[in-house]
């Protein structure tokens, strides 16, 4: 279900002897969707911090930016939106394989590998637009999805997941009002116990925003964890902070999967505020994490 | 609303001025701003990451944030009144809950509002000049608006400071001119006029400016 579908072997980064990667959303200033320059420009980023792997953003793969596709909910409302989502709609179930096929060899041509496709599915899909997209991330060659979804979306993807054998993510925020987001243990474990093939992808910074302990969470579904978001934000619903200023255990965490060698990947996310470019940040990051394991 | 007709002369000036500045080079939180005031906004802007979801520019708003170019709120805040609230308790219900940031100082709070407000001028004044915005209002709207909304009487008058101002310029240069009749941005000292033209660049509505140019035009 989760091997490398048949990739060449990509370069890996490793520290402390697990696999680090960046979720593409990190990279604040590259050039907008359906630029040409945009895969080459993220590739480079990559090298630049030093990153052989990825979770990549549907906005950083298709023409449209993500909000054409139905995931925030304040977006639906503005004029004209949904002449856009239909037309992103057309778009993925007319797009030839080949597209997502050429991404996917310009990251292996750099010795670069996508692990995730990262797609916020949500009630706006149609159920042929869900299985076009398991089949565009078959041909980008990741091993699954991380999505930013509800637990109402989930039930709908059962049968999508169980179709393709292909798993989705569940990544979280910090809502804690309401009660189909994934922000808490119970949501995870709600969908976990949906299907074998809902996984998790733990944002630890939102996790600690919304009061909760990843380092307990990890402990207890590290088996069913593929990949964490390292960000470090304050609790109650605190800011995003430079890396080892807020209130997430970035050490801890990251000890605890090298301790117990748990098969997680770790993704660094930037979000926090800088004058700095997005890349000198995220290798920013990446040195902070470094120094982490090596204290 | 105030309109100071800005002699030929001046408007050289502050053109010289502008030709000699050199040319400020944008880091990842946009370009450097006209004041220390407002540098010190943008600076609480970047670092409190709010450019990630609402816009270097205030444009492109993402991740369902709210449009500070056009929200109403913004429009209505005066030096952080409506917009500190929020930004010191986080919007928590959010799809994605927006932070808070509960230390931030008054000055703090006062410098980052006055940073948004600049934003949204400059931001306004490029839509509010647009080719678009050059079609035909309607006179008898902009007389309204003249004499109500806009308070444009309270200052002005077409048979006083305004007469013959219509046949001075043309009508793009009298739309640049309604909408920003001084300096672009709040500086130390500006006088009440300039502070109340931009604020009401914040504010117009859909129509409001060239129902106002129609106005002016007809009464040459």
């Amino acid at each position: 279900m989760m091997g490398a579908r048949g990739q060449a072997a990509p370069a890996v980064s490793l520290i402390g002897g697990m696999p680090f990667g960046v979720e593409t959303f990190s990279f604040h200033d590259l050039p907008p969707a359906g630029d040409a320059g945009l895969i080459p420009t993220l590739i480079d980023d990559m090298k630049f911090a030093g990153l052989a792997e990825c979770e990549i953003m549907s906005g950083h793969v298709e023409p449209m930016g993500s909000y054409a596709t139905g995931w925030w909910v304040a977006t639906r409302r503005a004029p004209g939106y949904a002449k856009m989502r239909e037309e992103a709609r057309r778009w993925r179930l007319t797009v030839p394989m080949d597209y997502y096929r050429n991404i996917r060899k310009q990251f292996e041509d750099a010795g670069l590998r996508m692990y995730y496709y990262n797609v916020n599915f949500n009630e706006t899909f149609t159920d042929e637009e869900r299985d076009r997209t398991f089949e565009a991330a078959r041909a980008l060659g990741v091993d699954g999805f991380s999505s930013s979804t509800v637990l109402s979306e989930a039930r709908r993807l059962v049968p999508f997941v169980e179709r393709h054998k292909m798993y989705v993510a569940m990544h979280n925020h910090n809502n804690l009002v309401d009660p189909d987001q994934f922000a808490t243990p119970a949501s995870f474990e709600t969908a976990l116990a949906m299907s074998e093939y809902f996984k998790a992808t733990l944002d630890i910074g939102h996790f600690v925003a919304g009061n909760n302990d990843p380092v307990d969470f990890i402990d207890k579904h590290h088996d069913r964890i593929v990949n964490i978001h390292i960000r470090d934000r304050k609790r109650n619903n605190g800011r995003n902070m430079p890396f080892g200023q807020g209130d997430t255990p970035i050490k801890e965490v990251l000890r605890l999967i090298q301790s117990k060698r748990y098969p997680i990947r770790c993704y660094i996310e930037y979000e926090y505020g800088s004058f700095q470019s997005s890349r000198d940040e995220v290798k920013r990051c990446v040195e902070y994490c470094k120094e982490a394991l090596a204290s | 609303m105030i309109i100071r007709w800005i002699t030929f002369v001046s408007l050289l000036v502050t053109v010289a001025a502008v030709a000699q500045t050199p040319a400020a080079k944008p880091d990842a939180g946009g370009y450097p701003a006209p004041t220390a005031k407002l540098e010190r906004g943008r600076t609480v802007y970047v670092i409190s990451s709010c450019h990630f979801c609402h816009g270097v520019d205030l444009t492109g708003a993402a991740m369902g944030a709210a449009d500070l170019m056009h929200l109403p709120l913004v429009g209505r805040d005066e030096d952080g009144n409506l917009i500190g609230p929020i930004v010191r308790a986080g919007l928590p219900n959010l799809q994605t809950a927006m932070p808070q940031y509960p230390d931030y100082t008054a000055e703090q709070i006062s410098d980052l509002a006055a940073y948004v407000h600049y934003l949204r001028q400059e931001g306004r004044y490029r839509e509010l000049t647009a080719p678009g915005e050059a079609s035909a209002g309607d006179a008898k709207a902009g007389a309204v608006y003249f004499s109500g909304a806009g308070k444009c009487g309270s200052c002005h008058s077409l048979s006083g400071d305004l007469a013959g101002g219509a046949t001075k310029y043309k009508a793009e240069i009298l739309r640049q001119r309604l909408l920003r009749p001084g300096p672009d941005f709040v500086s130390e000292g500006a006088s009440p006029g300039i502070v109340a033209h931009l604020k009401l660049l914040e504010r117009y509505g859909d129509g409001d400016v060239r129902n106002l140019l129609a106005y002016l035009q007809a009464a040459k």
